[in-house]
C-alpha cells in the first residue's frame, strides 16, 4: 500500500468530504479520463440488485465506482454513473451479490504456505476422507499435482479416525503397497499424532525394538512388537520437530498459492496471529520482494517482540517482556501489504485439547487423566501484569488469547491494575472469548475489551463442549447475542488453520451455532445473519482500526469488494454454507476468480 | 538415537530461588559440565569473566558449562545439546514458575534421554500464599506432588515453627520426597545432581560447603560388595532409603546378569536400574554411594538393607564420614 497516503489526502480533499456518494456523484467526474484531479472517472462501475454495504445506515445500494484502488461512488445508478468515463468498465452482477470482502480476524496465515505443500487428508466438511479406501487415491491425487519425487516426503494433514467408515486407525500396511519408495506421514487434526507408512518407519529409526517412551503411544501389530501405523504425543512430537524444513525460498514460491487459499474464500485481510520473529522475518520478505497481493496483519508474539524490535531499537537490553520506548513506531502502518498491529499474548490453551484455564473444573478428566481438571495459565498472573503494563504504557494494542473464563479473569485483572479504561479507546482484542461467564461482559464494556469470537466451535466441537462443560457452561461460548446487547464490538474467526479458510461456514455457525449432530448449542446467543456478516466486516476493520479503509462499501473506502454466487442475507439456513465467492477484488484488482 | 546425558529438572514457583540455583550451579560446577535450559536469559546473572562466548541464543562458560535459552521452544534447544551430548555430564532444565515439571520431565524422555530427577525449589515465606492464589493455586500444589525432592529455600524468613509446619505440610503434599531446608538456594552439587562417576573432585563436597554449615548437614556413605546382588536386594534397598536421604548411585553386579554392568540411580522415591555396559576387564562389584541429610543412615543400616535379614554380611565398609572426606565415587 505504498502511497496510501497520498490517496487518503486525496480522499479527503475530494470525494469523501462529507456526503459520500452525492458528492462523488456532483464532481466532474464524467467528464472523461484524464480530468481534473478531483474528478477521476470510474475504472469499474459494479451494478445490481444485491449490492450489501455492510454500512448500518444504508445496507443496500444499486451501484459502486471504483477507481484507483478505492471506492468513488455508492448509491442509486444513476448517480454512481455520472463516475462513467469512456475507459469504465461496466460489470453487471445480475443475481450475483457484492458486498466487501472479508476480514478474517483470527488466524494462522503462516500455516498456509506449509499447508498448500500438503495433502488434506481430512473428513467432512474440511476434506475429503470417509472411509479407509480414500486415502491412497487422495495421495496418489497430491503426489501427481505436487510432482513429489521417489524418496520425498507426502505429508497430510487432518487425519482422523472419527472421520472413517471403520472407525479404526489407518495402517502403515494400507499405504505401503502404494507408496513403498516414498515416506508418508499424515498428521492428526490435533497436530499431536500421525500415521506413519513402513518407508517413514524406516527413515526416523522406528521399529519393533523401539521403546514407548512415557506420554507416548505407538500402536503395534497386533501379536508383534512392529509398530502398526499410528503414534502420538512423544512419540510423535520430535519426529515432527525433525522433519525436513522447507527452504525460504521453497516457501516464498509458495505465498501466492497461500494467499489464493484466503482469496478463493473472498478474505482480502488475513492474520497472522501469532508470529514469532522468524516468520515474521520470512514475511518482511515476501512483502519486500512484492509477493503479497492481499493485506497480512502480524501479531508479534510478546516473547518475540524484542528480537525484531532490536531494528528500531539497537541499543535495548531489556528482557523477554519488556519493550524499548521505539516499539510504537513499529506498528499500525502496512508496508507492500504487511501490517504490525499489535502485540499478541496468550494466557491458556484451547478447550478441545483441555488446555485452557477455567475457574471451575470440567465434567471429565484432564489431558493426562486428572481428577477435577481446571487447567492452567500459560504464565503466573505477575508476569502477565507486568508485561501487560508494559505494552499499555508504550501504547501498542493488545491481542490476547484466552479461551477459559479463568484466563480472561487474569486478563481483565492485569488490565485495571494497568489503569486501562473502555474511554481510552485501545480496543484490546481478547482472541476466542470462548468460555465467557456472563458477569465477564460487564468488565470488557468497562475497560473497552473487544471479543474476536470463535463461533465454528458449536459446530466443530460442540458435543465435545456439552459432555465437558455442561450444557449451562457450553451453551454460553462465543457469547456474541450478549455482547453485541452490552454494546461490545464482536469479530467472529477461523482460526485458520484450526477450522478451514471458509467465511460462510462462520457466518452460518454464528447463525444457527449448530453442532456436528445438529444440536442448536446455546439458542440465546445466536445473531441475526446482519450481525454475523458485520463480525467479519466492518467489525473486524474496527478491531485493526481501518474501519475507516476497510469493511463497509462506503464512499473513500478501499475497493477491497467479493462477488458471492448467493446471498448470504436472504439465502435458505442450510444454503448459506453452500455460497462461494466467485471474484475477489483488492483495492480494485481482481485478485480471485472462480475457473467456469 | 539414546544418549546417555541425564538430565535433572527444576521446577517451582516464580521467586522460589530457582534462578539463584541455576547461577550457582553454573558458576560453581566443581568440575562437571552442566548444560542448563533456561526460560529467561535476562536473569541468568553470570560474571563476565567466566563467559567464554556468547552467542543469541546460548552462553558458553570458561568452565565447559553452557546456559541456553528456551525462547525458541524447547525442541529447538533440546535438539542442540543433544548433538553436543558428548561435550557434556549433565543437563539442567528450568521449568517455567507455572509449568508442570513432570511433563517437562516427560518431553525430555522423548528425546530419549534419561531422566535423573525432578526438584521443586520452594520460597518458605510466599509458598502458603502461593498455594492459595486462586490463578496458580492448583498449580503450585502440582509441582510439588511431582517431586523428587523439594529445596525449602529461605527458611531464614520464616519462624521454627511455621518451619516445623511447613515440612509437615510438604511432606503430605509429596510423600517420599526428600526435604532439603536451606537459605540462598544453597544445595550442594552432588544432592541436587549427583554424583558423576570421575568427574567430582577430591573433597568435593568440603570445596562447595560453605564454611558455616555444610559439612555438618550432608553426609555421604559408600557401599562395595563383590558379590552379586538379586534385583530383589536393589529393590529392598532402593525402597528402604528413607525420607533423609536424597540420593544414590552407583553401578551394580547383578546376579541373573553377570556380564553386564548396571548403573542404580536413585532421587528421592524414583529410581531407576538400568544396563550400562558389559564389564570387560573391569573387577565386578557393587558399590553405591549415598547422599543424605547428616546422621539420616549408617553402613550398617545400608548393608543391613542390602541383605535382608537372614542374608549373611558380605558387606565391607568404604566410608563413613561427615562431607565425605574420600572421593564419593572412583
Amino acid at each position: 500500500m505504498a502511497g496510501s497516503t497520498d490517496r487518503r489526502e486525496f480522499i479527503k480533499k475530494g470525494a469523501g468530504t462529507a456526503l459520500g456518494a452525492a458528492v462523488a456523484a456532483s464532481l466532474p467526474a464524467s467528464a472523461g479520463a484524464g480530468g481534473t484531479t478531483a474528478g477521476r472517472s470510474a475504472e469499474t462501475i459494479y451494478k445490481g440488485d444485491t449490492i450489501v454495504t455492510m454500512d448500518d445506515k444504508r445496507r443496500q445500494v444499486a451501484a459502486v465506482a471504483v477507481a484507483d484502488g478505492r471506492i468513488i461512488a455508492a448509491g442509486d445508478e444513476s448517480e454512481v454513473m455520472k463516475t462513467r468515463g469512456g475507459a469504465t468498465k461496466i460489470v453487471d452482477l445480475g443475481s450475483m451479490t457484492l458486498m466487501p470482502s472479508f476480514i478474517d480476524s483470527h488466524g494462522h496465515f503462516m500455516n498456509a504456505p506449509q499447508i498448500v505443500r500438503w495433502a488434506n487428508v481430512s473428513g467432512a466438511p474440511v476434506g475429503p476422507i470417509a472411509r479407509i479406501a480414500d486415502f491412497v487415491p487422495v495421495l496418489q491425487e497430491h503426489v501427481r499435482k505436487q510432482g513429489i519425487k521417489k524418496g520425498e516426503w507426502i505429508i497430510g494433514f487432518g487425519y482422523d479416525r472419527t472421520n472413517l467408515a471403520e472407525g479404526r486407525e489407518l495402517l502403515a500396511s494400507e499405504l505401503d503397497p502404494a507408496f513403498p519408495d516414498n515416506p508418508v506421514m499424515l498428521i492428526h487434526s490435533s497436530n499431536h499424532g500421525a500415521v506413519l507408512n513402513s518407508a517413514a518407519f524406516k527413515l526416523v529409526g522406528y521399529d519393533e525394538s523401539t521403546k514407548t517412551p512415557p506420554g507416548g503411544i505407538i500402536n503395534r501389530v497386533e501379536g508383534t512388537n512392529r509398530p502398526a501405523g499410528f503414534i502420538m504425543e512423544t512419540a510423535f512430537l520430535p519426529i515432527f520437530g525433525n522433519m525436513p524444513q522447507p527452504s525460504e525460498r521453497e516457501l516464498l514460491d509458495t505465498l501466492d498459492a497461500a494467499q489464493q487459499i484466503y482469496a478463493s474464500a473472498g478474505v482480502t485481510t488475513c492474520s497472522e496471529g501469532a508470529t514469532h520473529a522468524k516468520d515474521l522475518a520470512f514475511l518482511r520478505k515476501g512483502a519486500a520482494e512484492g509477493l503479497l497481493y492481499l493485506d497480512i496483519v502480524s501479531l508479534p508474539l510478546i516473547l518475540d517482540v524484542p528480537a525484531f524490535i532490536r531494528e528500531y531499537a539497537p541499543d535495548f537490553k531489556g528482557g523477554p517482556m519488556e519493550l524499548p520506548d521505539e516499539t510504537p513506531q513499529a506498528f499500525g502502518f502496512y508496508n507492500k501489504h504487511l501490517k504490525l498491529q499489535g502485540v499478541k499474548f496468550a494466557l491458556d490453551g484451547s478447550p478441545q485439547g483441555k488446555t485452557a484455564f477455567w475457574s471451575q473444573p470440567l465434567l471429565t478428566r484432564g489431558p493426562g487423566g486428572e481428577a477435577n481438571w481446571r487447567g492452567q495459565p500459560l504464565f503466573p498472573p505477575e508476569v502477565v501484569n507486568k508485561a501487560l503494563k508494559e505494552v499499555f504504557d508504550k501504547g501498542v494494542q493488545v491481542w490476547c488469547h484466552c479461551n477459559g473464563d479463568a484466563s480472561i479473569d487474569m486478563m481483565i485483572d492485569g488490565t485495571r491494575a494497568a489503569g486501562v479504561k473502555a474511554a481510552q479507546d485501545r480496543r484490546t482484542v481478547i482472541i476466542h472469548s470462548q468460555c465467557m461467564r456472563p458477569d465477564q461482559l460487564d468488565a470488557y464494556a468497562e475497560l473497552g475489551f473487544s471479543p474476536s469470537f470463535f463461533t465454528n466451535h458449536t459446530f466443530f466441537w460442540g458435543e465435545e463442549h456439552m459432555t465437558n462443560l455442561g450444557p449451562e457452561r457450553a451453551s454460553f461460548i462465543s457469547p456474541m447475542r450478549s455482547a453485541i446487547a452490552k454494546g461490545l464490538t464482536c469479530s467472529n474467526h477461523t482460526d485458520f488453520s484450526v477450522t478451514p479458510m471458509d467465511l460462510m461456514r462462520v457466518m452460518w455457525s454464528a447463525v444457527t451455532r449448530r453442532s456436528r449432530a445438529g444440536k442448536v448449542i446455546g439458542p440465546n446467543e445466536r445473531v441475526d445473519r446482519w450481525e454475523s456478516l458485520k463480525a467479519l466486516t466492518i467489525n473486524a476493520a474496527w478491531q485493526l482500526r481501518e474501519e475507516k479503509d476497510k469493511g463497509t462499501i462506503e464512499v473513500g473506502k478501499l475497493a477491497d469488494l467479493v462477488i458471492l454466487d448467493g446471498n448470504p442475507l436472504t439465502a435458505a439456513e442450510d444454503r448459506i454454507l453452500e455460497i462461494k465467492a466467485i471474484e475477489t477484488i483488492k483495492e480494485g484488482k481482481s485478485v480471485y476468480r472462480r475457473k467456469t | 538415537m539414546r544418549t546417555t546425558l541425564p538430565f535433572t529438572v527444576i521446577g517451582g514457583y516464580l521467586g522460589a530461588g530457582k534462578t539463584t540455583l541455576l547461577n550457582q550451579l553454573l558458576t560453581n560446577a566443581a568440575g562437571l559440565r552442566i548444560a542448563v535450559l533456561v526460560n529467561d536469559f535476562g536473569s541468568v546473572n553470570i560474571d563476565a569473566e567466566l563467559v567464554r562466548d556468547h552467542d543469541g541464543d546460548t552462553i558458553s562458560l570458561a568452565n565447559g558449562c553452557m546456559c541456553c535459552s528456551l525462547v525458541n521452544g524447547f525442541a529447538a534447544a533440546i535438539g542442540e545439546i543433544r548433538r553436543r551430548a558428548a561435550e557434556f555430564d549433565h543437563m539442567v532444565i528450568e521449568a517455567s514458575g507455572v509449568a508442570d515439571p513432570a511433563k517437562i520431565a516427560q518431553y525430555g524422555q522423548m528425546y530419549e534421554l534419561p531422566l535423573d530427577g525432578i526438584v521443586v525449589v520452594v520460597d518458605a515465606e510466599q509458598v502458603r500464599l502461593q498455594a492459595t492464589n486462586k490463578y496458580v493455586g492448583d498449580t503450585v500444589i502440582r509441582q510439588f506432588e511431582q517431586a523428587d525432592l523439594i529445596v525449602l529455600n529461605k527458611i531464614d524468613l520464616v519462624s521454627a515453627q511455621e518451619q516445623r509446619s511447613l515440612r509437615a505440610w510438604l511432606a503430605g503434599l509429596a510423600p517420599g520426597a526428600p526435604l532439603i531446608e536451606t537459605t540462598g538456594s544453597k544445595v550442594p552439587i552432588e544432592v541436587l545432581l549427583g554424583a558423576h562417576e570421575g568427574r567430582v573432585p577430591r573433597n568435593a563436597s568440603d570445596d562447595r560447603a560453605p564454611a558455616d554449615s555444610h559439612g555438618d548437614l550432608y553426609q555421604t556413605w559408600t557401599i562395595e560388595r563383590v558379590a552379586p546382588l538379586t534385583s530383589e536386594a536393589v529393590q529392598r534397598f532402593a525402597q528402604g532409603l528413607g525420607e533423609d536421604v536424597y540420593r544414590a548411585k552407583g553401578f551394580v553386579f547383578l546376579q541373573s546378569e553377570p556380564e553386564t554392568k548396571y548403573v542404580f540411580q536413585q532421587v528421592g522415591a524414583r529410581w531407576a536400574l538400568e544396563q550400562a555396559s558389559d564389564w570387560g576387564d573391569e573387577p565386578r562389584r557393587t558399590r553405591v554411594v549415598v547422599i543424605g541429610r547428616a546422621g539420616a543412615t549408617s553402613v550398617r543400616a545400608l548393608q543391613e538393607l542390602v541383605e535382608g535379614r537372614s542374608a549373611r554380611p558380605v558387606i565391607s565398609i568404604v566410608s563413613e564420614g561427615a562431607g565425605d572426606r574420600r572421593q564419593p565415587a572412583s
